[in-house]
């Protein structure tokens, strides 16, 4: 029992005061009891992450960026991003393709057609 | 009744809770700001507990200036090292639930009637975290993959290319190369990751996994965030918590940071 309250006693004010702003966040936004109050304060409105991203944008100026998912989308974090950045090139290559290719199956319709006009008209 | 302080009707204060417990020393409180200046943060009994609550100036604290003081980043840093510094302090008396941020009632009379409805829910996670408190661990690798060139496998060669197309193949191999470097690297990271979260659980009476934070916000560019976990651990395992970061960190060369303890906030939503 003394053991549970010394550490109870001492540890529980420094670490927290000394922690980053970050982790401080991560908890005191995030986390604890939800019981609705008078006033509500939306915390989806305040997600965590919408205030990382506040802060990376203030921190970092490259706030072009800043999408707000760009810690699925930053090769360096994810190997899948990596690979989708490769599918979603694919993607755009392909449709490309396909408005060029259905770009050159209407123009024998067109021609066709403007050679029957002409057919009619002579 | 709010009449403590002269010259301020009843309606221009609102309650604001900043946590439950079972019990409260006032002088734990003595010198709090809390989140105004100018009322005291003091104990609120409702049936066998006690709120943790302060009076704030009601116009001050709607949505509208919530939604503000949450978008200024110094406001948003204040308000939440304060609540905080409340929280911790009502910790040092037992076990403590902390409330989410911004939780607000009309008056304490409208306060204690909420809370009291709550009371066996409050109970549940008083027992649940009493002579507990949580741990962040942080695992961080090197953010560069190494070199390709010793992970790269010579492709098959197939013919038809010629001079003019082994440059183009070279080419692509180098990056197929690079890319390979960097999806192993990633799997040993997630391993790695999971390896330690595996051997701290078993230590743990509850875990979580909070999303790890990129560089952008670590401000870091050598080391990337493989693993952002919290654990509620028991104070008579701390020491054997500690012990085995220190031997995970020996064993597999990440960088282990260790946070705590804090105010079991991540451990008390759920009961």
């Amino acid at each position: 029992m003394t053991d549970v309250d010394e550490r109870w006693g001492a540890p529980p004010a420094n670490g927290p005061t000394t922690s980053n702003l970050a982790d401080i966040l991560e908890r005191v936004l995030d986390k604890g009891i939800v019981i609705a109050g008078d006033i509500k304060i939306d915390l989806l409105d305040i997600e965590l992450l919408t205030i990382r991203l506040r802060l990376f944008v203030s921190s970092v100026e490259t706030a072009r960026k800043a999408g707000i998912d760009w810690w699925e989308t930053d090769p360096a974090l994810s190997s899948k991003a990596a690979q989708n950045e490769l599918r979603e090139e694919n993607r755009r290559l392909r449709e490309r393709v396909d408005a060029l290719e259905s770009g050159d199956d209407d123009s024998p319709a067109d021609r066709s057609k403007d050679k029957d006009t002409a057919g009619a008209a002579t | 009744m709010t009449t403590e302080w002269p010259g301020t009707p009843e309606t221009a204060t609102a309650t604001y809770v900043f946590a439950v417990c079972r019990q409260l020393d006032p002088a734990a409180l003595t010198g709090l700001a809390g989140l105004a200046d100018g009322f005291p943060v003091r104990g609120l009994r409702f049936g066998a507990l006690t709120a943790v609550v302060q009076h704030v100036p009601a116009a001050g604290f709607t949505e509208d200036a919530w939604q503000q003081r949450l978008s200024d980043r110094e406001e948003l840093e204040h308000c939440a090292r304060a609540h905080h510094d409340v929280v911790t302090a009502a910790a040092a008396c037992g076990p403590t639930a902390p409330l989410a941020l911004a939780t607000l009632y009309r008056g304490d009379e409208r306060a204690r009637q909420a809370l009291e409805a709550d009371a066996d829910r409050f109970a549940a996670v008083l027992a649940r975290v009493e002579g507990h408190a949580e741990w962040g661990v942080k695992v961080y690798l090197p953010a560069t993959a190494p070199g390709p060139a010793a992970t790269a496998p010579p492709g098959p060669h197939r013919s038809g290319g010629g001079a003019g197309g082994g440059a183009g193949r070279a080419y692509l191999e180098r990056k197929r190369g690079l890319h390979r470097a960097r999806e192993q690297h990633h799997d040993r990271a997630l391993r790695t990751a999971e390896d330690i979260d595996t051997a701290l659980s078993r230590l743990a009476t509850a875990t979580r996994r909070l999303r790890p934070h990129g560089p952008e916000l670590t401000g870091e560019k050598h080391r990337l965030q493989i693993l952002n976990a919290t654990y509620l651990v028991s104070s008579v395992r701390v020491r054997r918590l500690l012990e085995a970061v220190a031997g995970l960190r020996h064993r597999t060369g990440a960088d282990v940071e260790v946070s705590g303890p804090w105010v079991p906030y991540s451990f008390v939503g759920e009961v």
